[in-house]
């Protein structure tokens, strides 16, 4: 690269930074790489601070890059006239640029206080809807039963396939057996460490019904991969059918009509 | 200098060029090694074994199927080869994506992660499986796989697949099948040349009538029968007395018929006989005691006295212990005891319907040390023993409170 040349080149290449990274977030959604769909209830608020600092970071992003373009350019060698001079700074502006960021930042926490003590603090005074227990590679599920109380008899036992009402408090004791993993609702953006040895409440409120994912995101060994669930909300009347009638299989004492041999699946 | 990074870049290109672009060896099936250093079978012979499976079952990426087996094709290519997907965008290769890292290809439950796990992954060579809902020496159903598959094995590494599509666990269970009644001719190959006479000097009729009809059918058929012999099960009584069966169990449970208490424990903690093992790893205990009597008696043993060919009967004898001994270093775990269950904790491996519970007392658990209640015990008293062990985990709940209920709440 020829020295004429470099300023030019390395200038434009750190201006393209800012283009092509405000480009990426603007398409983005349409690529569908952006947030999941969020069907919580507290989902907004985490989304609104995302975007806020999202914008506020990005407006500085743009600035300073913008400003290390124009340095680059400006301060060529190739077409530097004379020597160059050297400043001891401002001090001044040092100052400045240290208050503005720093008051950001307070900003920042006190603002998102209230979403934090909603998510991790504000929790609903109920018994847990279900305690969900991690293991290598598999969401262990524990429903308390008609008793509303886990660690009785009518206790419901399942693997990787939970359901949850609509429109109501969930609260969910997480556990893990072995190692740490992370409890990830994408679309109800809940993402909570499961600690051996420790029971941590989550809890939330799902605003619609369908089928979402549930993934593990802490790498918890060589099935991580495989360590999905699914979570099914669905209807106050549809989850209580659900209920007993997983139930009713747990309990069985005679085998159901696919497990008898000759059946259609054998 | 500069000619030597030139010729350093040189190699390390090479290097990666020969390392990083090559293709991917084909998965092999491993030959049962223990059981062929055991059968004293020789490297010819070691090799027959091999040729003929290989006609017979083909490899993990082309497995071939005879009709005999009963088994279904298509299910066992879904399952079988390299994890891609194929030309509808289904995805194929299934065992390597979920299974063969404990399982391993072969399905000897020698995977790269299973000398980690306890309890050690099932080794379908034997074509013995614990959780079922057949007589004791009968095979699983295939419903039987599908559940152990869909549920995975509480108290186990064994986890739950209950999200994969119907289709794919299907698949999965014919291919573990597969898997099964290879190892199980394998195995029978393998014991066929100690009855061999003389005329054959040793090797095996490449004959279908041996290979198909008289070695690989028997086995076949038993898969077959599997879902005739499911276990007819009565009907636990609806009006039943569940107090007055609670307390008949326990009764049964430390009676002398039932005797649970053995190993169960007094406690029902799992605590009581606890050194045994299973069949897979008492194999293996068995054979390390055989190696390690045989060296210590050729070791007290003198040469000076024997005839020429004694002596030469005896070098082979230690030459054979020897190489025994680097077998089962390199292709078995080392043994583990299988330590009853405790009942208080609620984990039930099998399944914790009470009819999972109701086959397991029925039928014993076949590979492991739990006897079979039938005959013993007549149908109705098997549900009340079934009652009573349901009622272990939340036995104390009564007389702690209900805000202090022991066990199954606080534990793991």
């Amino acid at each position: 690269m020829g020295s004429r040349l470099g300023g030019i080149f390395w200038s434009l290449i750190f201006l393209a930074v800012p283009i092509l990274g405000v480009a990426t977030f603007a398409i983005a959604p349409s690529y569908n790489v952006w947030l999941p769909k969020d069907v919580s209830e507290h989902g907004a608020s985490i989304d609104g601070l995302f975007m806020f600092i999202l914008v506020l970071t990005g407006v500085v992003f743009i600035v300073t890059e913008g400003l290390l373009f124009w340095f680059l350019w400006k301060y060529d060698a190739s077409k530097a006239k004379g020597p160059a001079t050297y400043i001891h700074g401002s001090h001044t502006l040092e100052v400045v640029w240290t208050i503005i960021p720093a008051a950001v930042l307070l900003f920042l926490a006190i603002y998102q206080m209230n979403t934090w003590a909603d998510v991790k603090m504000r929790r609903p005074p109920m018994s847990p809807t279900v305690e969900v227990v991690a293991r290598q590679f598999e969401w262990r599920l524990r429903y308390p039963g008609r008793d509303g109380m886990l660690g009785t008899r009518d206790d419901l036992f399942l693997t990787n396939d939970l359901h949850l009402p609509v429109d109501e408090d969930i609260l969910i004791q997480l556990k893990s057996m072995d190692v740490l993993h992370s409890f990830f609702l994408p679309n109800f953006r809940i993402k909570q460490d499961a600690v051996p040895g420790m029971k941590i409440p989550v809890w939330f409120k799902a605003k619609e019904t369908g089928q979402f994912d549930i993934v593990c995101a802490e790498l918890c060994g060589w099935g991580h991969y495989k360590m999905k669930g699914r979570i099914t909300i669905e209807s106050r009347p549809d989850f209580e059918r659900w209920l007993e009638e997983t139930y009713a299989r747990q309990e069985a004492t005679q085998p159901a009509p696919e497990d008898v041999a000759g059946s259609a699946a054998d | 200098m500069n000619r030597f990074s030139h010729i350093a870049f040189l190699l390390a290109a090479g290097c990666l060029f020969a390392v990083g672009c090559g293709k991917t060896p084909s998965a092999s099936y491993r030959l049962n090694m223990v059981e062929a250093t055991k059968q004293r079978l020789t490297p010819e012979q070691e090799r027959q074994v091999s040729t003929v499976l290989l006609a017979m079952f083909g490899t993990p990426d082309e497995p071939a199927v005879l009709p005999e087996f009963g088994l279904d094709e298509a299910k066992l290519r879904l399952a079988s080869g390299p994890v891609r997907s194929d030309i509808v965008g289904r995805k194929n290769g299934l065992y390597r994506e979920h299974c063969a890292h404990c399982h391993g290809v072969t399905g000897d439950g020698m995977g790269p992660t299973a000398a980690f796990l306890n309890p050690y992954p099932r080794d379908y060579r034997p074509g013995v499986f614990k959780f079922k809902s057949t007589e004791r020496a009968d095979k699983p159903t295939h419903a039987d796989l599908l559940r152990i598959l869909r549920n995975g094995i509480a108290g186990t590494s064994m986890p739950s697949f209950a999200l994969l599509s119907d289709p794919q666990i299907d698949a999965l269970a014919e291919y573990v099948k597969y898997l099964s009644i290879r190892g199980e001719t394998e195995l029978a190959l393998m014991r066929a040349y100690f009855e061999l006479d003389d005329e054959a000097q040793g090797v095996l009729p490449e004959t279908r009538e041996f290979l198909v009809d008289e070695t690989l059918v028997p086995i076949a058929e038993k898969w077959k029968a599997a879902s005739d012999a499911q276990i007819a099960v009565p009907d636990m009584p609806a009006d039943i007395d569940m107090v007055a069966s609670i307390a008949k169990g326990r009764e049964l449970f430390y009676g002398d018929k039932a005797n649970c208490v053995k190993c169960h424990g007094v406690t029902g903690l799992g605590d009581g006989q606890a050194n045994d093992y299973d069949d897979w790893n008492k194999a293996i205990v068995e054979i390390n005691k055989e190696i390690m009597g045989g060296l210590a008696k050729a070791g007290e043993t003198s040469t000076s006295g024997m005839s020429a060919e004694e002596a030469a009967e005896h070098r082979k004898q230690v030459a054979w212990l020897g190489r025994f001994s680097d077998v089962i270093d390199g292709d078995a775990l080392r043994p583990r005891t299988i330590p009853p269950r405790n009942l208080r904790t609620g984990v039930y491996r099998g399944g914790r319907r009470p009819l999972d519970l109701y086959y397991r007392i029925h039928a014993g658990i076949n590979g492991a040390p739990m006897p079979a209640a039938k005959g013993t015990v007549p149908p109705e008293d098997i549900w009340h023993i079934v009652n009573y062990i349901r009622s272990l985990p939340y036995e104390f709940d009564g007389e702690l409170g209900a805000d202090r209920p022991m066990v199954a709440r606080d534990r793991f």
